[in-house]
């Protein structure tokens, strides 16, 4: 067909109904599941009308039962293709994080209320499909891959889920959104080196080996501490779970600033601040990022990363 | 330079999608082991060289397959598919033609497996593999073939379950849907073939060797011929008697009438006048229903001497029955008989004339032998006894394998030298002993007897049971029978064939098998079904068709009529396997507790107050409290009886009907 894409699309949404999101989980009903003819399907109906003209011709009974069984057959298909993907529940599974460059998935898992199903397809548009069976009593979680390619927010889009099973003459699909979306870090720069040395008590040399600073004093644990910061030996004289504080650590405020980020675009100086969030965080070291309208006070941990990398992945440059 | 093989090894796996269905290995073998099954019975009956390329190919890419090869370069299918063609038109002339054709498409079917490298080339293989089925239909619509062609079919099915199927299916998850499907199709396949409106004719001209079963009598008898023909245990044509079996021995079924000769073969005439059915009749007519199988040849057969002939038919002056064109399919007619007969009393004298013509130089002793008959007595009546003491004097034999007789007077050498013969010598030499006594006489060819099959009465009659006989033209009389072989073998005539022969006879036993006890009874019941089989199934067009609505009460339907009745079929059917299919996958009936509380949870959630998915129903009440005080009440008592209902102590039915009148009255707002 020669319609513009986009004009087919918008077609395809009023046609199909598209309400976003949904809420999981979805039950593939009877009025969301459409079916065609596959392209095998229409050559399969040719082939048909081939043989019925052959046994017409040559008035060929037996001809007429072969031509009449796989006509009803793929009747029969018809059903039993819209009956692998009727009833299907689908919820959105984990859709993690990734860094630009590597490829991020969508998870929707998928169970049956009954029979098993086979080959059951999903796919995003203009994507990969991705196969499946869907065992009773199990959950298929399908994985929808997306090469994360830029940093930001990458939202899966309708999804259509499809069968051919199981003659491939029909082609049985389904809408389904569930608004998912997924955060692309920036590709973090691996020879972005160490932030430069800000703070009075910081080395030149920039993020601190273990072992260089000057022991400064034992604390209380507190939840979060790295390991390697556990005075073991205190533990072991059983004078409790301390946590050594170097100098270094202690007094140092570690700001990742965008200023510092040296870079030819917006986005190389993201990648270095990535690099360096996933360096101060490897260290645990205690950091801050401030970026242009944006400022993260330093803190430490899991949680804390995610928000810097956060932060870096939705960044835009003030213009 | 070095020389890299073409096709070494180089295993290249293609890329193909993860986990989608692809050109997995099994598969492959798959639909090779489906083209080889419906190949088959094709091998069995076209030359051999056509199975050995066949094999060759679908070996060679069993092999390409197994190693995940390199295809043949395009250079070299190319040249495997000129050899082909060059090989189908030398070995049968043309390439249109049913071998021809059906050679041509098995060769191409089994290249287009060895080229196959994408989903698309398999499923046209497929469906060149339904063609195949078709072809095999051509040449047979029996019972064993039309149960092996649905095998055939379910394989077929089965393979394209395994290429839908991501990665590897067992045995039982490619042939198990592909059963149901055939099976659920069953029903709809049989509305279809009864209620498909059926047309006359083909809607092309076919060629003429498009169908089987072109065996049977030929225009032309000379010794040896029927003899062949009588070695087969193929049915010529199946006799339905409406009042009953008339006596064996007026069983003659009447085909080709044989006048010219030339010393050795008797040939038709080939203009013979159109002839009257108005011939003195002395009892009621036989009437009866025959099903004539194909001949490829214009007559057709009725029991001397037809009354009434089927339309479409003429009857000729010498009541040989001529149908308007070739029996290129089998054919079914009624008419009428009168085996107590006399026709022909005012013959015409060219039609005398012609059937005294012979050549005297040719089997001299025979013609002088007959002349010195004559001498003695001119009248025809002790020319025949003359002929009868001849051939009741005990020295003549009736067998199968006669001795090859000489060619040029090859009934002198019969009736003076061998004297063992079959039908066609003693219907033969009689003939010419009678033209060359001044009698008219000619040579009749058809069928005598038949079998009755004690299950449904009908009468099968094969090419063992062609025979030939003569007629003679007397005076008064007109023409009359004579059968000379009755006087040899009296039991060929009283009793069929195989008693003539005898257990020790020359004839090949699946003539000679039991004809009683079980084996005999499974033989008839195989007979009836077979019968039954050609009646309604292979033999069912537009007659067949109209027939049956006329039985059910509906004489005349048009293709209106009938197409109505398929939608109607389609829908019903269709409808049935749904509901099935709906009923079968229903899934197991959920708790009344659970039902409850999604309704419960629905009604919250039209009132903005929607359960979060990870929300287990104890916090859900503590928010819909918060948010609702006004139904907090029955909203904690709802919750309190579903949570003991299900993850408690459970409830009696009483308790769960209460729970459900409670949602029911529940008010979010």
């Amino acid at each position: 067909m020669a319609f513009p894409a986009s004009f087919r699309q918008s077609v395809s949404d009023w046609i199909f109904r598209a309400q976003v999101p949904e809420t999981p989980p979805v039950t593939l009903g009877q009025r969301r599941i459409f079916i065609l003819p596959s392209k095998q399907g229409y050559a399969f109906g040719g082939t048909l009308l081939l043989l019925l003209v052959a046994s017409i011709n040559y008035a060929l009974s037996l001809g007429f039962v072969l031509t009449f069984t796989l006509a009803s057959m793929a009747g029969v298909a018809m059903l039993h293709t819209w009956r692998n993907l009727a009833h299907l529940k689908l919820r959105p599974g984990r859709s993690d994080a990734v860094f630009a460059g590597e490829t991020a998935r969508f998870t929707v898992s998928v169970e049956t209320p009954s029979q098993a199903r086979f080959s059951i397809a999903m796919r995003r548009r203009d994507g990969e499909a991705v196969y499946a069976d869907v065992i009773p009593g199990e959950t298929t979680a399908i994985a929808l891959p997306v090469s994360a390619a830029h940093r930001g927010l990458v939202s899966c889009g309708r999804i259509e889920v499809f069968t051919r099973y199981p003659v491939g003459l029909f082609h049985a699909w389904s809408y389904v959104d569930f608004g998912l979306a997924l955060l692309v870090y920036p590709r973090p720069d691996a020879m972005a080196g160490t932030p430069p040395a800000q703070s009075k008590s910081y080395h030149e040399e920039g993020i601190p080996v273990p072992g260089d600073e000057e022991f400064n004093m034992l604390r209380a644990y507190r939840a979060g501490d790295p390991p390697r910061q556990i005075a073991w030996k205190a533990l072991a004289r059983e004078q409790g779970l301390l946590t050594k504080e170097f100098s270094a650590m202690a007094s140092s405020e570690l700001w990742l600033d965008w200023e510092d980020a040296r870079g030819a675009d917006v986005e190389a100086r993201l990648s270095v601040l990535c690099h360096w969030v996933l360096q101060a965080e490897g260290y645990g070291q205690s950091f801050g990022l401030r970026l242009p309208g944006t400022e993260i006070q330093p803190a430490r941990g899991e949680a804390h990363r995610n928000r810097c990398l956060e932060a870096l992945a939705l960044f835009e440059a003030p213009r | 330079m070095i020389l890299r093989l073409p096709f070494a090894k180089a295993r290249s796996p293609r890329a193909t999608e993860v986990g989608s269905p692809q050109l997995d290995v099994r598969n492959v073998l798959w639909l090779l082991a489906a083209m080889v099954f419906v190949v088959g019975p094709h091998l069995l009956r076209l030359p051999d060289w056509v199975g050995i390329f066949f094999m060759a190919v679908v070996a060679w890419r069993a092999w390409i397959s197994w190693y995940a090869l390199r295809a043949p370069p395009r250079l070299l299918m190319w040249a495997i598919t000129l050899a082909a063609v060059v090989g189908v038109f030398v070995a049968f002339g043309r390439i249109v033609g049913r071998e021809g054709g059906v050679t041509l498409l098995i060769l191409m079917a089994s290249l287009k497996l060895l080229e196959m490298r994408n989903q698309r080339d398999v499923i046209l293989s497929i469906y060149l593999g339904f063609f195949l089925v078709m072809t095999n239909f051509l040449f047979s619509q029996s019972i064993p073939l039309g149960l092996y062609m649905l095998a055939c079919v379910w394989i077929f099915v089965a393979t394209l379950v395994g290429f839908n199927r991501v990665g590897r299916a067992t045995l039982g998850e490619r042939m198990r849907p592909a059963a149901a499907l055939l099976v659920q199709a069953l029903p709809l396949m049989a509305a279809f073939f009864i209620l498909f409106p059926r047309t006359t004719g083909p809607l092309w001209a076919l060629p003429t060797d498009s169908r089987s079963g072109t065996t049977g009598l030929s225009e032309s008898m000379s010794p040896g011929n029927i003899a062949n023909l009588i070695k087969s245990d193929a049915t010529a044509f199946r006799v339905h008697f409406k009042d009953g079996l008339p006596p064996y021995r007026t069983l003659y079924w009447r085909g080709p009438v044989l006048v010219d000769f030339d010393g050795a073969t008797w040939n038709m005439r080939r203009h013979v006048s159109a002839g009257r059915t108005d011939h003195p009749r002395s009892e009621r007519p036989v009437r009866y229903a025959v099903t004539l199988e194909p001949t490829g040849k214009n007559w057709i057969f009725g029991l001397d001497i037809p009354g009434s002939v089927p339309a479409g038919t003429t009857l000729l002056s010498d009541m040989q029955m001529r149908y308007r064109r070739p029996v290129t399919e089998r054919m079914r007619y009624d008419m009428t008989s009168y085996v107590d007969y006399r026709f022909g009393l005012e013959a015409n004298r060219a039609q005398l004339q012609a059937a005294l013509q012979f050549d005297p130089e040719r089997n001299p002793r025979t013609v002088a032998l007959g002349r010195q008959w004559a001498a003695e007595n001119p009248d025809p009546r002790q020319v025949l006894a003359k002929a009868s003491i001849l051939y009741n004097s005990g020295t003549f034999a009736y067998t199968l394998d006669p001795p090859l007789l000489e060619r040029r007077h090859p009934f002198d050498d019969f009736l003076f030298n061998s004297k063992q013969g079959f039908c066609e010598h003693y219907a033969g030499s009689f003939t010419l002993l009678m033209r060359a006594a001044g009698v008219p006489a000619r040579v009749v060819t058809g069928y005598m007897g038949g079998e009755v099959n004690p299950l449904n009465d009908e009468l099968i009659v094969r090419q063992a049971d062609a025979h030939a006989w003569s007629e003679i033209w007397i005076r008064d009389l007109g023409w009359v029978r004579i059968d000379p072989t009755a006087s040899v073998s009296p039991l060929r005539v009283e009793n069929g064939v195989n008693a003539a022969l005898g257990p020790i006879g020359l004839l090949p036993s699946l003539i000679d098998a039991d004809r009683t006890g079980l084996i005999g009874g499974i033989r008839y019941a195989w007979h009836a079904l077979n019968s039954q089989w050609d009646e309604w199934v292979v033999g069912y067009n537009l007659d067949r068709q109209r027939q049956f609505f006329t039985s059910l009460g509906y004489p005349s339907v048009d293709w209106r009529t009938l197409g109505f009745w398929l939608m109607t079929a389609i829908i019903a059917i269709g409808a049935a396997v749904t509901i099935g299919l709906l009923v079968h996958d229903r899934p197991p009936r959920r708790e009344a507790s659970l039902v409850a509380w999604d309704r419960f949870c629905a009604k919250l959630a039209a009132a903005g107050l929607a359960r979060a998915p990870h929300e287990g129903p104890i916090d859900y009440l503590l928010r819909v409290r918060a948010s609702l005080p006004t139904a907090a009440s029955a909203a904690e008592e709802i919750t309190r009886r579903y949570v003991e209902a299900r993850y408690g102590a459970g409830a009696s039915r009483q308790e769960l009907r209460d729970l459900a009148r409670l949602v029911r009255e529940f008010r979010a707002a």
